[in-house]
């Protein structure tokens, strides 16, 4: 019966040419997707793409609320350790076979296995043990209670044993259980995908074909936007919206972004292994002037969290040394003995132009205390080689966010955390930040995360700068796209062409 | 003659195993590799796993087992597979190769078009008007870079000729016309350079021929003016010309490279610098091998034309 169901829903949709999915939207992308394995590739450019070819028991939705995917519901036990999913009973893969729980958890383990080499696994190194409690339904026990977690397994991309068995990875083909197939990659030119004909959710997608044509300069992404060539620019940075703004037939879509730009300090070195002096900088910066300088206006000055994750960030009123104020940063400057300022050199890298232009207006404004700052531009894998190797005084960068506040600051800085590449070391920080990821109840949780900001903002060895606005351009008979915060494009499915 | 060609075929392979070794090395002397790039600032992975990534890349074994592995491969035509997609390298760059080729040539045809009557134009109009537009015109050529002569026509195409397709690619074979209507402003901005190149190395040495004494000759004993051109002047005046042709392919090839990047064509540029960004050492080998083996056979073939045109050159 169940063989049967795909091929009785193509009839259905052959027979009702009204439901059939229409037109193929053209979107310009920076880059070619480096890999489809969806446990193996890092690189947004491949995510933007598989994104559309498998899916996850839960996904997020535009307002970072979690909503069921291949999962329909599911229950946490009393004391958070274990999780109960019921997973939809009919979805097929896009070879047609069927998907189960075994698919559930035959995902999970080869993320976790250590041969796969899978990046994705420490995000689940809290799960004791993951099975199959019925065909359809999958039940995960944690060895602690993990608060994070429901919003890492959105992660968790459902793949097909059989085809990583026949092909050994899945970088090449790609085959689950998303809106869209792949139907072809030409390097370097597009990767074509096609509607799923089979897919689950009733009515989607409304788009036959999705094509991204990879363009790498930002301009000729936006002539080709204007002509029409395009539907879709993903992803435009500030000084190419200024250009599009206005321009007949184009949309811009904005949303907050949780991505943030930085100063990092190395709190190993002098001086900013005093905490005072890390103060003293967030003091000496001008994070409005920043806004307009390096943003056009186009962004907010923010603390530790994102103000788009807006109920778990504290308004920068909160954060004391966020009035910008060079008197104050000199006078604690001398009292920590740097009356004559120090020298400093800021690493940074030349890719992405806010970054750079970020590094010149923070050097003008440390400068301005008597810092004697200047600015190394690396090669962007020589600058990411420093940064992993803590190889730096101080460096400025742009980091993405997370939709959970655990996601961004335990990896940051707790004392053991993955990316801590500052060297910050901090009891307090360590435990609040331990209990922050245990503790199950959302006020109790808000209470220990209001506590980081308000330690982190101006005493931790990162100086958060400012968050941008997340700008995409679409023609306007594009309907129904939303953007996401977390640059997400599961909106795609419920897309339109006029 | 054929001992030439032979011998020139024999010196490329010196120079192959010599790029080879260079590039081996210089790309592993730019700090970060493949899995370093990959995994950019921004992922909570652990050493453990990067560990894990690289062994299975191979980037673990020591420097020199890594160019035996590599080189016995080349030794079998095999240059190898694309770090991350798995596809042979050989197989990447023949796809791109005509890609490249196709806007070399017609730049150069091109180039070759508009420079040979401009270059004459001016010579016989020395110190006149035309003589003066021309320089004008080639001087702002030469300082023009042609990405940004290709980003303002593609800016300015896209106002006022939004029908026209000028960004991407499609294959001759698939859409002659979309083809070749998506060529002509790369093919443009990448010509401009030349252009101005020729025409004034052509000027110049028509000049320096045309005062030479056998033109007087020519022209005493009554032949026309546009036969003294095209007989005596022309021919003679062509030497210096090839050689600049040799060179300023090489500069084509690198003008192709950007220009591929404007107007998002996927040629070999584009894989090349795809390849170093992200360190797909096997891609960036293989890429600069083939590039290197196209240009000293131009070279060969520039060095054979002189012979065509001035048989007092001998080769043997």
């Amino acid at each position: 019966m169940r063989k049967l169901l795909p091929a009785l829903l193509t009839v259905l949709v052959a027979a009702f040419p009204a439901l059939a999915q229409q037109g193929t939207l053209e979107i310009a992308v920076d880059q070619a997707p480096v890999g489809l394995d969806p446990h193996l590739v890092t690189a947004f450019s491949s995510f933007v793409v598989i994104g559309q070819i498998y899916d996850g028991l839960i996904e997020f939705d535009a307002d970072l609320k979690i909503g069921p995917a291949l999962a329909t519901s599911w229950e946490v036990s009393e004391g958070g350790l274990v999780y109960d999913f019921e997973l939809r009973e009919d979805v097929v893969f896009h070879d047609g076979s069927e998907m189960a729980a075994v698919d559930v958890v035959y995902s999970f383990e080869r993320i976790m296995a250590e041969e796969t080499g899978s990046p994705q696994a420490s995000r689940f190194s809290q799960v004791e043990s993951v099975e199959a409690t019925g065909e359809y339904a999958v039940r995960f026990t944690l060895a602690a209670p993990f608060a994070p977690f429901l919003g890492n397994l959105s992660n968790l991309s459902v793949v097909p044993r059989h085809v990583v068995e026949a092909e050994g990875d899945l970088q090449r083909v790609a085959v689950g259980t998303g809106p869209f197939m792949l139907e072809e990659v030409v390097p370097d030119t597009y990767v074509r995908l096609v509607a799923n004909p089979d897919y689950y959710r009733a009515g989607q997608p409304q788009l036959a074909a999705l094509r991204y044509n990879v363009v790498p300069e930002a301009s000729t992404r936006a002539a080709g936007l204007r002509t029409g060539s395009y539907h879709l620019l993903p992803d435009v940075d500030p000084a190419t919206a200024q250009t599009i703004q206005g321009a007949p037939g184009v949309e811009l879509l904005e949303v907050q972004d949780l991505a943030y730009t930085l100063l990092g300090m190395n709190v190993e070195r002098e001086p900013f292994d005093d905490p005072a002096v890390r103060r003293a900088i967030n003091l000496a910066i001008d994070r409005e002037e920043i806004v307009t300088a390096v943003y056009f206006g186009n962004a907010v000055p923010g603390g530790p969290l994102s103000p788009g994750l807006d109920q778990w960030a504290l308004d920068t009123d909160e954060f004391a040394c966020y009035d910008h104020d060079p008197e104050a940063a000199r006078a604690l400057l001398a009292d920590a003995g740097y009356e004559d300022g120090f020298e400093l050199e800021i690493l940074t890298f030349g890719t992405i132009k806010v970054v750079s232009d970020l590094a010149q207006v923070l050097q003008a404004q440390l400068t301005e205390v008597g810092i004697d700052t200047t600015v190394n531009v690396a090669e962007f894998g020589t600058f990411v080689q420093d940064w992993r190797n803590s190889d730096f005084q101080a460096f400025v960068s742009l980091n993405g966010g997370n939709a959970d506040p655990d996601g961004y600051l335990y990896r940051t800085f707790h004392s053991t955390g993955a990316t801590n590449v500052y060297q910050y070391d901090d009891g307090t920080v360590d435990t609040l930040l331990d209990r922050g990821r245990t503790t199950a109840d959302d006020a109790a949780r808000f209470a220990t995360y209001a506590e980081l900001q308000r330690i982190l903002a101006c005493q931790g060895p990162v100086a958060h700068i400012a968050y941008a606005t997340l700008f995409s351009g679409v023609r306007e008979n594009v309907d129904g796209f939303r953007q996401m915060p977390t640059r997400g494009m599961r909106y795609l499915r419920e897309t339109g062409l006029d | 003659m054929t001992g030439y060609i032979v011998r020139r075929l024999a010196d490329l392979v010196f120079v192959l195993f010599g790029v080879s070794v260079l590039v081996f090395l210089m790309i592993r002397l730019i700090p970060g590799d493949a899995v370093d790039i990959l995994l950019g600032a921004n992922t909570d992975i652990t050493p453990e796993r990067v560990a894990a990534l690289r062994e299975r890349l191979g980037l673990d074994l020591p420097i020199h087992r890594q160019y035996l592995d590599w080189f016995a491969g080349v030794l079998r035509g095999d240059l190898g597979v694309s770090v991350w997609t798995g596809r042979p390298v050989t197989e990447e760059i023949v796809s791109r190769l005509p890609v490249t080729l196709e806007i070399t040539f017609l730049a150069l045809a091109f180039a070759l078009i508009v420079s040979f009557p401009l270059g004459i134009l001016a010579a016989r109009a020395r110190g006149g008007l035309g003589d003066v537009a021309v320089r004008l015109v080639s001087i702002v050529g030469l300082t023009l870079p042609s990405f940004w002569v290709g980003v303002l026509m593609l800016y300015a195409a896209s106002i006022w000729l939004p029908a026209w397709p000028t960004i991407g690619y499609v294959p001759f074979g698939e859409d002659p016309v979309g083809n070749l209507s998506r060529m002509v402003l790369p093919v443009l901005a990448v010509s401009f350079p030349m252009i101005a190149g020729l025409t004034r190395i052509l000027r110049s040495s028509l000049l320096e021929v045309l005062s030479l004494d056998y033109i007087r000759t020519a022209r005493s004993k009554g032949v026309s003016q546009r036969r003294v051109f095209s007989k005596h002047a022309l021919r003679n005046a062509m030497i210096p010309v090839i050689t600049v042709i040799g060179v300023q392919l090489g500069y084509l090839l690198s003008g192709v490279v950007v220009i591929e990047q404007v107007f998002a064509v996927p040629g070999l540029g584009r894989l090349a610098i795809g390849a170093i960004n992200e360190r797909n050492y096997p891609l960036v080998q293989g890429v600069i091998l083939v590039v290197t083996a196209v240009f000293v056979f131009i070279n060969l073939l520039v060095d054979l034309t002189y012979t065509w045109i001035d048989p007092r050159v001998e080769v043997a």
